[in-house]
């Protein structure tokens, strides 16, 4: 919902004017950002969280890579569950048992209500019916000099006591397994959920890392092309300039130190230094490595003067991509019409095509099977 | 004037969202008007067992009358009723036992505001949901305001409420979101009714440098302040807030403000201060990077106001329609639904200051003018100077008979609520749409 102007200017003044309610102190605090300034009030004020909360959305269905719901991952996570529990492989049931038992409450134990009456001795003679109950009772002394019942009511009772306690335990235990059991199907469903959600951002990711690395090779090859071009600069130009050269930290510098061949495919002679300044010598080693050591040990080449016109001393030792900073701006001082082949017309086009002879032997160059 | 409120709980001491609400009003419509409270003797919203003594007393300059609760709530007996209620076919009868076992029970109470019908020239009836104003306004429905401080939870969905909902003389409602909950759960379009909210008492020397030295507070930082609860989406916000630290080499810390009824997680970047005295509160908010509101049902959140009068932002749960409302119209919030907005979101509170500030300075300016004192005062004084010029052009239904009570023929409040319209409201005076 975006503020119109009439409200910013209200809105700034009465901010500034914190007097009205908060007895002239800021009521956020001394460390909390100052309030903006004119300037800044008018921009700042117009904000809509669903645009921001669009962006948000936008931010995460990027970084997932997949346009996927919470809710479709967990679908997805609840059928990989079931093939990690795979129902023919277990006791069948076992996963909606599981799934249950995740989802309720444990029954807690049944309290002991219907302990069964201590066993005692009079319980032997009990009964309904009251005859028989006096007759028991009657010829009792008669039993008795038979038997002693007293410890057979004792055993009895002890066995009662003890079936009760194990039915508790039982009851415990099976609460307890039932408690694992949930937390068991609920870390195994998370896990799965969570490798779920992985593996797709894996794959995303991946998709992410192949499509960075095709754009790292056009990269890579459009700046060899553009090193292409610029060795050929001198072809198209006129000798008497100092086309060549690779600019050098001020053109005045370049034009004075830089020793221009008369004629481009000709190397220099043997032994001959290379008089300039150092930044303009490792300028000429950080191409050379680019290329690779093949290309200045070669013949010298048409369209290759760099390459031919280095020392051999400088060869031996510097093979390596001494990157520098400003290396790569120093390509783009060239105007790309002045370098690129390619008509004035289209100076966006991908990159030229790089001359074979600038690249190291073996590498892989559009068109070079065509040869 | 003279004008009573009659409310389930009532005092300086007594936590909730609705009673202070109800004390905020009583105390400000009395700068305008003879005010007298009425209330039970109950602290304990959960058993409302008496606590205060029965009479009258002051607090802070407003009359209080208290009246003894017939029976404290029986927990198992609420809790089956509302399974009952809530989830099957049912009757009246069934759920105005179930009105009776929420309580808090106090026909003396009733009995009082029945009697007092000629003695105010109109009733301040808060929270709907409760037995005195269920009763209150049934026995005085001509002079009866109510404030129902209604959620989106299933007992909005009872039958029992519908005709209240049409009968009382007008209603004062919290946001656009619970007048549209109630219009479409009654077809009440005519009774008088007006958006007021409730303001907020901020002090004045509320400073965020103070609350960071007193907590030593070395980073930043995001606040919750209300009852640690489950039913307040606290569990999720532990869940979406851990998961959000740990991919973080320097991640802020949550602040707890209130009391525990959940158990908090024992985690290094979260920090439970208990509950703290109004002064630290502001103070605290005032320097959080942010307010969070994990809510799912509000019907204002005075807490989130009370962020935005401070000029600190809110994340909110985009599930809550209202404080999603809130957040949409006043621009001075953001909101989730998942754990990946909540991280979007944290990260472009905690790493965007600029943004931060504008939607602080946005919510400020929303505060200002929907929720500042004047505006509430005005709002509440224009509703009695209507309702007095005017003759009341409804009446309240009576309950029906004996048999009629016993039928079972009401759905599931569950069911109910499913089916009222959802999302925000963005325009005050047009239908809602729900939006994404």
């Amino acid at each position: 919902m975006a503020m119109d102007h009439s409200q910013h200017g209200r809105r700034g003044g009465h901010y500034n004017n914190r007097s009205r309610r908060g007895g002239g102190a800021d009521r956020r605090g001394r460390d909390r950002p100052q309030a903006p300034t004119a300037e800044q009030a008018p921009r700042t004020e117009r904000v809509d969280v669903e645009q921001i909360m669009r962006e948000i959305r936008g931010r995460i269905s990027q970084r997932s890579g997949v346009d996927l719901s919470n809710q479709q991952i967990q679908e997805l996570a609840a059928r990989r569950l079931e093939a990690v529990l795979d129902p023919r492989s277990i006791k069948p049931g076992l996963l909606d048992e599981l799934r249950r038992s995740a989802g309720e409450r444990p029954s807690q134990p049944e309290p002991a209500t219907a302990q069964p009456p201590l066993f005692d001795e009079v319980l032997l003679y009990d009964s309904p019916n009251g005859l028989l109950r006096f007759l028991r009772k009657l010829l009792n002394p008669i039993l008795r000099l038979l038997i002693n019942p007293t410890p057979i009511a004792h055993a009895l009772a002890v066995q009662g006591r003890l079936h009760a306690e194990a039915a508790t335990r039982a009851a415990d235990q099976e609460r307890r397994q039932a408690e694992w059991n949930a937390l068991h199907y609920e870390i195994l469903q998370r896990l799965v959920r969570e490798s779920a959600r992985g593996s797709l951002e894996a794959e995303s990711l991946a998709h992410r890392v192949e499509s960075l690395g095709a754009k790292v090779d056009f990269n890579d090859r459009r700046v060899r092309g553009l090193e292409g071009t610029q060795v050929r600069v001198p072809r198209q130009t006129d000798a008497s300039t100092p086309a060549v050269a690779i600019p050098g930290p001020t053109p005045t510098a370049t034009q004075s130190s830089t020793p221009i061949p008369e004629e481009p495919g000709t190397p220099p002679a043997e032994g001959q230094s290379t008089p300039g300044s150092d930044g303009t010598r490792r300028r000429r080693r950080r191409r050379r490595g680019r290329r690779g050591a093949g290309i200045a040990a070669g013949p010298p080449m048409e369209g290759a003067p760099i390459a031919s016109s280095t020392t051999p001393g400088e060869t031996d030792a510097d093979e390596g991509f001494d990157q520098e900073p400003g290396d790569d701006q120093e390509f783009e001082e060239v105007p790309l019409e002045a370098r690129s082949p390619a008509p004035a017309g289209e100076p966006t086009t991908p990159e030229p095509e790089p001359p074979q002879a600038a690249l190291p032997p073996g590498e892989p160059t559009p068109g070079s099977h065509e040869e | 004037m003279k004008v009573g409120v009659v409310v389930q709980r009532y005092g300086t001491d007594v936590g909730g969202g609705a009673e202070l609400h109800a004390r905020y009003i009583a105390e400000h419509v009395a700068r305008h008007a003879e005010v007298r409270v009425l209330t039970t003797c109950a602290r304990d919203y959960v058993t409302w067992r008496n606590e205060f003594p029965v009479g009258i007393e002051s607090v802070n300059g407003v009359a209080v009358e208290r009246f003894p609760v017939a029976k404290e709530r029986d927990a198992e007996d609420f809790g089956r009723r509302s399974t009952h209620v809530f989830t099957r076919q049912h009757s009246l009868h069934d759920e105005l036992e179930w009105l009776d076992s929420e309580g808090p029970l106090s026909p003396r109470l009733i009995e009082r505001v029945a009697a007092a019908r000629d003695e105010f020239d109109h009733l301040l009836v808060f929270t709907a949901r409760y037995y005195h104003a269920y009763h209150a306004a049934r026995a005085v429905p001509d002079r009866a305001i109510l404030v129902p401080t209604a959620e989106r939870d299933p007992a909005l969905g009872l039958g029992l409420f519908a005709p209240v909902f049409r009968g009382v003389r007008a209603i004062m409602y919290n946001s656009p979101e619970e007048r549209a909950s109630i219009q479409a759960v009654s077809s009440n379009d005519h009774v008088p009714g007006v958006i007021v909210g409730v303001g907020s008492d901020i002090p004045q020397d509320v400073d965020a440098a103070r609350a960071r030295r007193a907590f030593a507070f070395d980073g930043p930082y995001v606040v919750y302040v209300g009852r640690i609860d489950a039913n307040k989406g606290c569990a999720e916000l532990f869940d979406f807030f851990a998961r959000y630290v740990n991919g973080h080499s320097a991640p802020p810390l949550l602040v707890l403000i209130g009391t525990r009824v959940l158990e908090i997680p024992a985690h290094p970047r979260i920090r439970h201060l208990g509950f703290v005295d109004d002064a630290d509160k502001f103070d605290v908010i005032a320097a959080a990077s942010a307010l969070i509101m994990p809510s799912y049902y509000e019907s204002l959140s005075m807490v989130a106001l009370e962020a935005w009068a401070l000029g600190t932002p809110v994340i909110a749960n985009a599930r809550c329609d209202v404080l999603l409302g809130q957040c949409l119209r006043s621009n001075g919030g953001l909101y989730y639904r998942t754990e990946q907005e909540f991280a979007g979101v944290m990260d472009r509170i905690l790493d965007d200051p600029d943004l931060a500030g504008t939607l602080g300075r946005n919510g400020r300016d929303y505060f200002d003018r929907h929720y500042s004192w004047p505006v509430i005062e005005g709002k509440y004084l224009d509703m009695f100077a209507r309702l007095t010029a005017a003759p009341p052009t409804h009446r309240m239904e009576p309950v029906p008979g004996w048999l009629a009570r016993r039928r079972r023929t009401l759905a599931p409040a569950t069911d109910v609520v499913a089916g009222l319209p959802t999302g925000p409201a963005m325009d005050t005076a047009a239908p809602r749409g729900a939006i994404a």
